[in-house]
């Protein structure tokens, strides 16, 4: 094997697993997204639900000095955001997009102020956190490995599977048949929560080893766009983030290279992921447009 | 009227009840919660420096108020605003700095600022048209577009500012020239005050007569409460949601333009403001109505100032405003569902 084999091979390592780094908690939050998605709820607020449990993992951690304790916390939060958001939408039937931002604003405001209270206390030793096991990879990565085998598996095999696509598409005919659509409603927004905490908590006590203030940048948005670029399917969904994860790989990897930014600027390959996400959106047919139901309050006004 | 005296009453509760949250959450977290409301209000409003700060922080949030008021109105999720404001600015910067830089100018200069907010405008608009047309050829949600188009925004901004935009001046510093000051807007009134306050009213206004007093107005409101209704009226309803995603934009777009004639005087390396996503709040809590939006960016600079005598006295972070914004606009959002529904009950009887 030559020398430049080698060379490419490192490279293509690279991508690779920075890849997966970057798809981790964004294929964990879509998970709960697209479930939530499919029974016809969406939540914008995704992005505050992931920002919480970054800040409540890292608050965590420092506090109980177990970063076993940070992520059951993060799960908590996670958990509690998306019932007050399951309170608003479904039970007081306020639109779902709308609340979705007030969620996001809510949380900015709180994990910053959590974390400047934080700051102040007195308890600051470092808490011990996660280290990556194979392949540079965190056992978050396996879990979300198995527990998208398992969705996918429930939504496709089981009665609650077809209970989930008719909360979408026939709420009407699903409370015929003697589903409560709210409750399960509300329950699926709350595995949503808790998948969204569990990936907020990535960022902090796994990939990152501390908080930073709007750590998400973002993160939660991507989710969304990647939930309806992956057309709701799970597999769509996977697809759709390793792709976005190969793009930001190829960005990482084009601007480490020596001579790479000296011509073109860095946001330009910055850009990249976004703009393929977007142009790839457009150039989606529109035949199918997702769950018929998706962001309506049950039962409807009028 | 009944339903406008409801709406107040609904919005002053939210506010009162947010209050009493955030301070029994201060309490549990060991702070002193009389102490700090205390001096939150008094480092609000206390000396007019406070309120010429307050209405510095009300004015760009004015305009991106108003940009997510009209367009939620017909129901079109514009949540762009945030890139639409920075894309805003740019262009102000560019126009003033690169096109027509005034060098020496000792004065203001209306009609080059005019120019300049009318660029400001155009690529607020320009930036929102992106979305607008993909929404309405391309079947794109325009939630999702403006949100990857506010990152695509933040980068070329980048760009523009390492680029073609930076100033000659500071070898060290990535930013655009700074204004001359021919395109300073007037300072006065209470000190500090910069007359771009009075641009985001006189905005709000014309929204307000567009939306209450003309049938394209009319057509907008009939899109947002039914688009099926209002095509079936004969309102063309896609050309109306691209004409509003339009306005919307440009709204946001001179904010942009304002803010930096007002306060920045040179655009900065992009910092996490957030004037876009928090004029969607401004938005929801002022009910989408203009003159609500106005009342509510007001509320929100008194926050935002009275947070910072907070942060200097009791060393927490000024972002303890956003919960008290976020509680108000989520217990808003619930008390106009009742209101909504009830109403529609009380006519159906």
């Amino acid at each position: 094997m030559s020398a430049n084999d080698s060379t490419v091979l490192s490279a293509a390592e690279f991508m690779l697993r920075q890849a997966l780094l970057g798809a981790t908690p964004l294929v964990l939050a879509g998970y709960g997204e697209l479930v939530a998605q499919r029974a016809g709820v969406i939540n914008v607020g995704i992005e505050g639900l992931m920002l919480m449990g970054c800040i409540a993992a890292y608050a965590g951690a420092v506090a109980t000095q177990s970063a076993a304790m940070g992520v059951a916390a993060a799960i908590a939060v996670g958990v509690l955001f998306a019932l007050l958001f399951a309170i608003v939408t479904i039970w007081c039937r306020a639109d779902q997009i709308v609340t979705g931002t007030a969620i996001n604003l809510l949380a900015l405001g709180a994990s910053t102020t959590a974390w400047g209270v934080l700051r102040n206390s007195s308890n600051n030793t470092p808490p011990p956190l996660f280290e990556p096991i194979v392949f540079g990879q965190y056992w978050l990565f396996f879990f979300t490995l198995a527990l998208g085998v398992a969705i996918w598996v429930w939504l496709r095999f089981t009665r609650a599977g077809l209970i989930v696509q008719a909360l979408g598409d026939a709420p009407d005919a699903a409370n015929a048949a003697g589903v409560r659509v709210r409750l399960w409603r509300t329950l699926i927004v709350l595995g949503a929560g808790a998948c969204a905490g569990l990936a907020g908590s990535y960022l902090s006590t796994m990939r990152g080893h501390s908080f930073q203030i709007n750590m998400t940048a973002g993160a939660g948005f991507l989710v969304l766009a990647l939930v309806i670029f992956g057309r709701w399917t799970l597999p769509g969904l996977v697809l759709a983030t390793l792709l976005f994860g190969a793009l930001e790989g190829l960005q990482a990897y084009l601007s480490a290279l020596p001579n790479a930014t000296a011509h073109v600027p860095h946001q330009l390959f910055e850009m990249l992921p976004y703009a393929a996400t977007l142009i790839a959106l457009a150039a989606l047919t529109r035949s199918r447009s997702g769950p018929i139901y998706l962001g309506r309050s049950w039962p409807e006004e009028r | 009227m009944k339903r406008a005296v409801l709406d107040v009453a609904a919005i002053g509760g939210a506010i009162a009840l947010s209050i009493v949250l955030v301070a029994i959450g201060l309490r549990v977290a060991g702070y002193d919660a009389t102490g700090v409301l205390r001096e939150w209000a008094v480092s609000a409003g206390g000396t007019q420096a406070d309120w010429a700060q307050v209405f510095n922080n009300a004015c760009p949030l004015i305009f991106t108020g108003l940009a997510a008021g009209v367009a939620f109105r017909c129901g079109v999720f514009n949540i762009g605003a945030e890139g639409q404001f920075l894309l805003g600015s740019a262009a102000l910067a560019a126009f003033a700095t690169r096109v027509w830089p005034l060098q020496g100018a000792e004065s203001p200069a209306y009609v080059a600022m005019a120019l300049g907010i009318l660029c400001a405008g155009i690529a607020g608009a320009m930036w929102a048209g992106v979305a607008g047309v993909l929404e309405r050829w391309r079947g794109v949600p325009v939630v999702l577009s403006t949100i990857l188009l506010n990152f695509i925004a933040l980068l070329l901004l980048g760009i523009l500012l390492e680029g073609p935009l930076r100033t000659g001046e500071h070898k060290d510093l990535v930013q655009s020239d700074t204004l001359t000051m021919a395109y300073w807007l007037p300072v006065g009134g209470l000190g500090t005050m910069h007359a771009g306050i009075f641009v985001a009213v006189a905005l709000a206004v014309a929204s307000w007569l567009v939306q209450a007093r003309t049938a394209f107005g009319f057509e907008l409101l009939t899109t947002g409460l039914n688009p099926v209704a209002a095509r079936l009226a004969g309102v063309p309803v896609a050309s109306r949601q691209l004409a509003v995603m339009l306005i919307s934009g440009a709204l946001a777009g001179i904010g942009g333009g304002i803010q930096l004639m007002g306060v920045e005087g040179h655009v900065l390396t992009p910092t996490s403001q957030a004037y876009g996503y928090m004029g969607i709040a401004v938005a929801l809590l002022g009910r989408l109505h203009p003159a609500g939006i106005v009342l509510a960016a007001v509320f929100f600079g008194l926050l935002d100032r009275g947070a910072t005598g907070v942060e200097l006295t009791y060393q927490l972070p000024p972002e303890i405003a956003n919960i008290v914004k976020a509680a108000c606009v989520l217990m808003v959002l619930v008390a106009s569902a009742y209101i909504g529904r009830r109403q529609l009950a009380v006519r159906q009887r």
